[in-house]
């Protein structure tokens, strides 16, 4: 029996569609809201290791994907959640996975989707006060950003330019 | 009685034995560190929103900078995500020039590991040696794809182009001197005991934690915990070669370095059935046609290989038309760098540097 059987069986109405990958992975579409309690399963049923987190913004509504292996029954399995772009938040699986925290931290800061009850959530590639999160589809390209050394020498973000060590323009856009 | 206060101290982003930009910032009780918590970002060139803007051939360069010292096998990644979304199937003799280019690619990083491990801990001889024979691996990628380090080599549909003249037989007599070289290292280091001294009994990481972190690759394995992807869920043609998983149960820094110097020999293992498959088989290296605007179908794939450091993961989603959607890289240095925090508390700081040696990240791969 497959994995979306188990989770099927296991939680009613949780599974709101399958699918297979284009490389023949099963996936599955779930509810949000029930997002830890399928991952704690899969956990205990031996999906032991999270792979990855991505998340992709589809314009209309966001994705988070969660690619996961069992060491022991040597299978994958997908999960995805559908988010509302408005409002991006879903529950944070590093009660499961610790390895999730970093992850989430990832999709948090390039994508802007929060994740209740993350322990640490800040940004991680990109220093705080970032303008927009780059990953999403209407992310603004032409703002040139500068990190500069602030007062207390911390980064700072600015869109200044002149306030560059180097203030020739880098380079001309057009 | 003298009272001693916490206090923080700052190490990196430029510091020798960070290999690249990352900043620590230690909470220590005087030589004991308590806390770690890391600064990335300083290398993020923002590879995956460049990818959405690429076609699908041209992101195969900006792979390379990924890990830049393992860029086979990064090619390789993205290429197999590729294939694997589009339904392209490459030939054998292709797919084993594939696997040759990669395992080569595993003893030039576990090389540099080495060097580089041991000269963070004050030993400057293991880095000219590890340097003298990568040199001439390094040599016979550059026959094949012209550069030594950023190679653009794997592609989707094959590789780049077949090998030159002369290459199998400047390869068989390098995969017999190397199996010396390797001993060489070995005798120097294994048994030495500064080396002991410094690397038994740090950095300890159980395996139930080390899965739990997510970490893979010679770190894992370090751990105990059998499991490589060419064995476990193998991809190219690896489930047609001869060779084993190197385990260590020790859990500790040594174990680590241990399995990567026993990765290097069963590398060259599966190169020379490679190469010797390479040279029996006849026939293209690619597919005859790759199309010049090439538009996958919709859908979406996830490839993840064992690359030197560990796994590395390309998941890609196609709208069907000549860029890629969305590209989401899964480096190993960055997932297996979380881990560190757990593996140096309660250690002094000297034993920062060689447990961080020991994690083995490439700030391209961490910061993307």
């Amino acid at each position: 029996m497959s994995t979306t059987d188990d989770v099927k069986n296991r939680f009613e109405e949780v599974v709101v569609e399958t699918y297979t990958q284009n490389d023949g992975k099963e996936g599955m579409l779930i509810k949000k809201e029930s997002l830890v309690d399928v991952c704690g399963f899969l956990y205990e049923s031996g999906f032991d290791h999270l792979s990855m987190i991505s998340g992709v913004d589809y314009v209309e509504w966001m994705e988070v994907v969660y690619h996961l292996w069992s060491y022991t029954r040597k299978e994958n399995v997908v999960l995805k959640v559908k988010i509302d772009r408005s409002m991006p938040v879903v529950n944070s699986v590093t009660s499961v996975w610790r390895g999730a925290d970093w992850m989430e931290r990832e999709t948090y800061d390039l994508l802007g989707i929060t994740f209740d009850n993350h322990p640490d959530l800040r940004r991680i590639l990109l220093p705080e006060g970032w303008i927009g999160y780059p990953l999403r589809k209407d992310y603004d390209l032409t703002i040139d950003q500068y990190v500069i050394i602030g007062e207390d020498g911390s980064d700072v973000v600015t869109t200044d330019a002149s306030k560059l060590l180097r203030k020739e323009v880098l380079h001309d856009r057009n | 009685m003298t009272e001693t206060e916490e206090f923080t101290i700052n190490v990196g982003p430029v510091h020798p034995s960070t290999h690249g930009v990352l900043r620590f910032v230690l909470r220590m009780d005087g030589e004991t560190i308590k806390d770690t918590e890391m600064v990335l970002g300083q290398l993020h060139r923002g590879l995956e929103k460049i990818a959405e803007s690429r076609s699908y051939l041209q992101f195969v360069p900006y792979t390379d900078r990924l890990d830049y010292i393992s860029g086979m096998t990064n090619n390789y990644a993205y290429t197999k995500a590729v294939e694997d979304l589009a339904g392209i199937t490459v030939p054998r003799r292709g797919e084993y020039l594939r696997v040759l280019v990669m395992e080569l690619g595993r003893i030039v990083n576990h090389m540099l590991f080495t060097g580089t491990l041991f000269l963070d801990l004050a030993a400057s001889t293991p880095i000219m040696y590890c340097f003298r024979d990568r040199h001439n691996i390094l040599e016979l990628f550059e026959s094949l794809s012209g550069a030594r380090i950023t190679f653009n080599y794997i592609r989707p549909g094959g590789v780049r182009g077949d090998i030159p003249e002369g290459f199998i037989d400047k390869t068989r007599a390098l995969l017999k001197e190397l199996p010396s070289r390797i001993d060489e290292y070995a005798e120097l280091l294994n048994d030495n005991e500064i080396v002991k001294m410094r690397l038994k009994g740090i950095g300890m990481l159980n395996p139930k934690d080390a899965i739990n972190y997510g970490v893979t690759g010679p770190m894992l394995r370090g751990s105990g915990v059998s499991y490589d992807i060419r064995k476990d869920d193998p991809y190219s043609v690896y489930d047609e070669l001869d060779f084993k998983v190197c385990t260590r149960n020790e859990c500790d820094t040594y174990a680590r370095y241990v399995v990567r110097m026993d990765e290097m020999r069963e590398s060259l293992h599966i190169a020379e059935q490679a190469l010797d498959a390479i040279e029996r088989l006849q026939g293209p290296v690619s597919t005859p046609y790759f199309p010049r605007i090439f538009k996958p179908v919709r859908g979406e794939s996830y490839s993840r290989i064992e690359a030197p450091k560990g796994e590395l993961g390309f998941y890609i989603v196609s709208d069907g038309s000549e860029h890629p959607y969305r590209v989401k890289i899964r480096s190993p240095s960055f997932c297996n760098l979380i881990a560190l925090p757990q593996m140096v508390k309660g250690l002094k700081i000297s034993d920062l540097v060689a447990v961080f040696g020991i994690v083995d990240i490439c700030l391209g791969d961490v910061d993307r």
